[in-house]
């Protein structure tokens, strides 16, 4: 199978008034196309930061992390923020939703950047937005609609583009459990369907079952790298 | 890379709208500050044209040929004959009127009082097209031409004098021989000028018969009035080529004082418009940079799903210019609405004795012009632009991830 992730011996020390935080502490990690992985652990075991460092949005303080065989360790932020626009889709805790467009708008706007010819990418963020059956709330902005919808706004938006590379942190965090397991359904059917490589960061345990590898962290390391053949649904 | 434009300024429109009441405020500060610096150049500037008719209808003209020496010496003796036929020879289109007069120190005797005064004598026909005697009024007859013996006085000499239209006085003055002489003249009419100085000083009569009085066929001067004062100087280089023996001035070199005011109205403008400038600026950039901080993990998130650091800039700075130009282009009509308002000029007439010292009338009228509001637009946007770049910058420095955790 073809690499997605690969992140070697990666470290990430903050500073937090004077005293040094290890938030990761020596991370080996690869991921294969096609895989869905939930990154897990306590507050603090360093799953937001690796999500962090995969995205192209913290830099670890040693260590590497190639995406789709690219280095980002050699990437300057321009670079950076290229590699987040093309190939790696974010979804947000909050959603993070631009508050002056409407559903459809958000959904289009990656592709605006990306330069996708008007006609091609209203087809295309309408034709997302059905499938996640919110299709009619197109023109609906994101103070209009419910957490969940947002989320799956947000959804749409981050694969419309069709990444390489979905990365989701927290998705579930503001939502309550039916939605959560509408919306980890759907993360699932878009991993099948579309052999979308997703990471989520999540300490959900309803939201790690979902994902067909589960790793733990604990400290800033892996404590645990298992693969579930129970995967929800 | 290329550029969204559409989506920048859709997103830029809405965002204006988001928040209104902070941008309506901005908005309106603009607005007041652009209208005042055009209501205030426009005054400005009013004085600057009246300052520059002032000096050149008070009898010297753009250009000014005068015999050397004669502005230490100002006598019949300094004066030059201009050939048969004579007629400036200027490029075209620069020449608005021209005359010769004669102009000597004299003394004006009436039955109750004596004055020092300068003695004028004119083309009537000619000094209706150069000087203030245009546009002053006229009680009793004006001169009928260059051979009219009679004379005309200002009002406040011919008050001081105690004499009136149709009576008689006497002038004295030094003829071409050097010896005194001495005529009776009989006042045509007394005129009222803009300001009271030039009724003092000039007693005006006809050109030919203050030359006989003198026993001369020369002029002490060739004055003239040109349609741009820019062509001045031109003006002066040809001029000279035909007057080789002569001086040829112009009339910021016979008025220096005059000159150093109608430049530094110029800074005035610049002065007062960067006051105003510097402290919308100020005004400008504090708003803004409140208004990207607010939003500092809006910016964040876009930089975090992939949109350049440049282009974020960019939609705060057309953000920004949206509200910028539209000030400026409201600020700038509702200064030409105020300038409309006041055609007909401000009457500074109760202090008319501390004017005249600027060389303003009594009657100030703002005067436009487009270079002026050009500048203003151009430099007001510029303002905007330098104003909106720092906060835009500011906003881009804080990492995406940071800016998502505000």
């Amino acid at each position: 199978m073809t690499e997605v992730i690969r992140c070697n011996g990666l470290t990430r020390t903050y500073q937090d008034d004077g005293v040094p935080v290890h938030a990761l502490a020596g991370v080996d990690f690869r991921v294969e196309a096609g895989e869905f992985v939930s990154l897990a652990g306590p507050s603090g075991s360093g799953k937001s930061t690796l999500l962090n460092c995969i995205g192209g949005l913290d830099r670890p303080s040693t260590g590497e992390v190639y995406v789709d065989g690219v280095s980002l360790g050699a990437l300057s932020q321009s670079a950076l923020a290229d590699l987040r626009l093309i190939k790696v889709g974010f979804v947000f805790q909050s959603y993070n939703l631009i508050p002056v467009l409407s559903a459809l708008e958000n959904v289009e706007f990656i592709m605006q950047l990306q330069g996708v010819a008007a006609a091609e990418r209203k087809e295309r963020a309408h034709a997302m937005l059905d499938s996640l059956a919110i299709g009619e709330m197109w023109d609906r902005r994101p103070g209009e609609l419910s957490g969940g919808q947002q989320q799956r706004v947000a959804i749409a938006r981050a694969i419309v583009s069709k990444p390489v590379l979905l990365l989701a942190d927290e998705p579930s965090a503001n939502l309550d459990s039916k939605t959560t397991a509408d919306l980890m359904e759907l993360l699932l059917r878009i991993n099948r369907e579309q052999s979308m490589t997703i990471i989520t960061a999540t300490h959900d345990p309803a939201v790690m079952a979902y994902a067909s590898r589960q790793v733990h962290l604990v400290d800033g390391m892996i404590e645990s790298d298992q693969c579930a053949d129970n995967a929800a649904s | 890379m290329k550029i969204p434009l559409r989506t920048l300024l859709q997103l830029s429109w809405r965002n204006i709208w988001r928040h209104r009441r902070r941008n309506i405020m901005l908005f309106s500060a603009i607005l007041v500050a652009v209208s005042t610096v055009v209501l205030a150049n426009s005054l400005i500037r009013g004085w600057q044209v009246q300052m520059l008719d002032t000096v050149v209808t008070s009898l010297n003209g753009h250009v000014k040929v005068l015999a050397p020496g004669y502005l230490d010496d100002p006598s019949i003796e300094r004066a030059f004959q201009l050939p048969g036929g004579y007629k400036p020879a200027l490029a075209p289109g620069q020449l608005r009127a021209w005359t010769s007069r004669v102009v000597v120190p004299g003394v004006i005797l009436s039955e109750r009082d004596t004055r020092g005064v300068q003695l004028v004598g004119v083309d009537p026909a000619d000094e209706l097209q150069m000087s203030f005697l245009a546009d002053a009024q006229i009680e009793g007859e004006f001169l009928a031409s260059a051979d009219d013996r009679r004379v005309l006085l200002g009002a406040a000499l011919a008050e001081r004098l105690n004499t009136g239209v149709g009576r008689r006085i006497v002038l004295m003055t030094q003829g071409s021989d050097g010896r005194n002489r001495e005529s009776g003249f009989r006042v045509a009419g007394v005129y009222r000028a803009a300001t009271g100085g030039l009724e003092k000083v000039f007693v005006f009569t006809g050109r030919a018969a203050l030359q006989q009085m003198l026993d001369t066929q020369a002029i002490t001067e060739l004055s003239l009035r040109l349609h741009s004062n820019g062509d001045r100087a031109q003006a002066r280089q040809q001029l000279q080529q035909g007057f080789s023996g002569e001086e040829v001035s112009t009339w910021d070199e016979l008025q220096p004082q005059a000159a150093s005011m109608f430049e530094f109205a110029d800074v005035a403008i610049v002065i007062w418009f960067s006051i105003m400038m510097t402290a919308l600026a100020f005004g400008l950039i504090n708003t803004l940079i409140t208004a990207v901080m607010e939003r500092v993990r809006e910016l964040g998130m876009l930089r975090a799903i992939g949109m350049q650091p440049g282009l974020v800039i960019l939609q705060v700075v057309i953000e920004s210019l949206m509200i910028v130009i539209l000030g400026v282009a409201l600020g700038i009509s509702l200064g030409v609405f105020f300038v409309q308002q006041l055609a007909d000029g401000i009457d500074l007439s109760q202090w008319a004795a501390g004017i005249e010292g600027y060389y303003m009338s009594t009657l100030l009228i703002p005067s436009l012009l487009l270079s002026d509001l050009l500048l203003v637009a151009a430099l007001s946007l510029l303002f905007g632009l330098l104003a909106s770049v720092w906060p835009a910058w500011r906003a881009v420095q804080v990492q995406p991830l940071e800016a998502m955790r505000r």
